[in-house]
């Protein structure tokens, strides 16, 4: 994997960690104005970066688009990335 | 003495209940930081310290 | 329903081969108080929970944790890829690969299968968050065990960031309880 697709998907991870954790805070409270600002502002910016990523390197989920051949089966896969350089 | 006992735990919290603070959402970290530590929250960042790790570690020998 | 991004949660890294390492690092993946539990127990209570800020909740850790799940894996199938059998012979891991050769099965460090005795659905929210509050601080001591016998900085780093999450999983249950306990007593009164 070269370094722009690893910094793409790492921008990805720390995107989705800031949604994912002002998820679990909403979840408990939903009136939190502040929360779902962030959460809002962060799941656009998440899906974005998603979206980009996958136009640029194939598909990261079964229900997104491909280009020929069906490239979802394609390496690497989550447990082979090696992020011991990054 | 029941009622100091019931002043001085503040209390509409009842006998025999879990009370958990409940976090207000404040400083957040970056996004860069955030997954570094684990959690969004500086108020929730609570790491294993090498002292700690010092003392856990040769506690049970 | 469920949708996988194929992608881990976190950058795990591992800079060493270690079959030790890894037969202590399955705890997590398929023991007591590992991540497999923890998934299946969340998820499993869901259908019980009085209010839709509960199932929300017992949704999105459940989910999480089967993400962690991945995540343990992944540490064991790094530490054991490129061991040779020398490497396994006379370690730990060894019990294992004659079973399961370098593939993944959900036991414990001890070679104890996974079994559902280890979490529990009461049906009663209370009971229930409260096994989830405990089940949180055993596997966040799991993990300082964990990080207690790792020499590999990588695969310390990722313990830490899935010990934190125990943290803040932890405050989550604990916040359930009291918007749970404050719904069922509102109910008691019509």
């Amino acid at each position: 994997m070269d370094r722009d697709q690893m910094d793409l998907l790492v921008e990805i991870m720390e995107e989705h960690f800031v949604v994912l954790e002002t998820a679990l805070y909403l979840d408990n409270q939903p009136d939190d104005q502040n929360a779902l600002r962030l959460h809002n502002e962060s799941s656009r910016r998440y899906h974005q970066l998603l979206e980009m990523y996958e136009t640029r390197y194939g598909p990261l989920r079964n229900t997104s688009m491909s280009d020929y051949p069906w490239g979802y089966v394609d390496d690497p896969w989550p447990w082979d990335v090696d992020f011991t350089n990054y | 003495m029941n009622s100091n006992y019931q002043t001085s735990n503040n209390c509409n919290k009842q006998l025999a209940r879990c009370y958990v603070p409940i976090q207000v959402m404040n400083r957040v970290y970056s996004s860069r930081e955030a997954l570094r530590r684990g959690t969004l929250f500086p108020e929730l960042y609570r790491p294993y310290t090498p002292a700690e790790k010092e003392r856990r570690g040769n506690y049970y020998g | 329903m469920w949708i996988y991004e194929k992608r881990l949660q976190y950058p795990v890294r591992v800079y060493s081969t270690n079959p030790t390492l890894a037969a202590m690092i399955i705890e997590q993946f398929g023991g007591a108080d590992g991540e497999l539990s923890a998934g299946i127990r969340y998820l499993s209570q869901r259908w019980s929970m009085p209010t839709g800020k509960a199932k929300a909740l017992l949704t999105d850790i459940g989910t999480e944790e089967l993400a962690h799940w991945e995540i343990i894996g992944t540490l064991v199938y790094k530490l054991t890829k490129d061991a040779t059998i020398d490497e396994i012979k006379g370690t730990p891991f060894e019990a294992h690969y004659v079973n399961h050769g370098k593939g993944l099965h959900p036991h414990d460090a001890s070679g104890v299968p996974w079994i559902a005795a280890y979490i529990n659905t009461k049906g009663d929210p209370v009971a229930d968050l409260h096994e989830n509050m405990a089940a949180e601080e055993k596997a966040r001591a799991t993990y300082e065990w964990l990080i207690n016998i790792s020499d590999d900085p990588g695969v310390i780093d990722t313990l830490r960031f899935l010990r934190e999450r125990e943290v803040v999983h932890f405050q989550r249950f604990g916040e359930a309880l009291r918007s749970v306990q404050e719904h069922m007593e509102s109910k008691k009164y019509y």
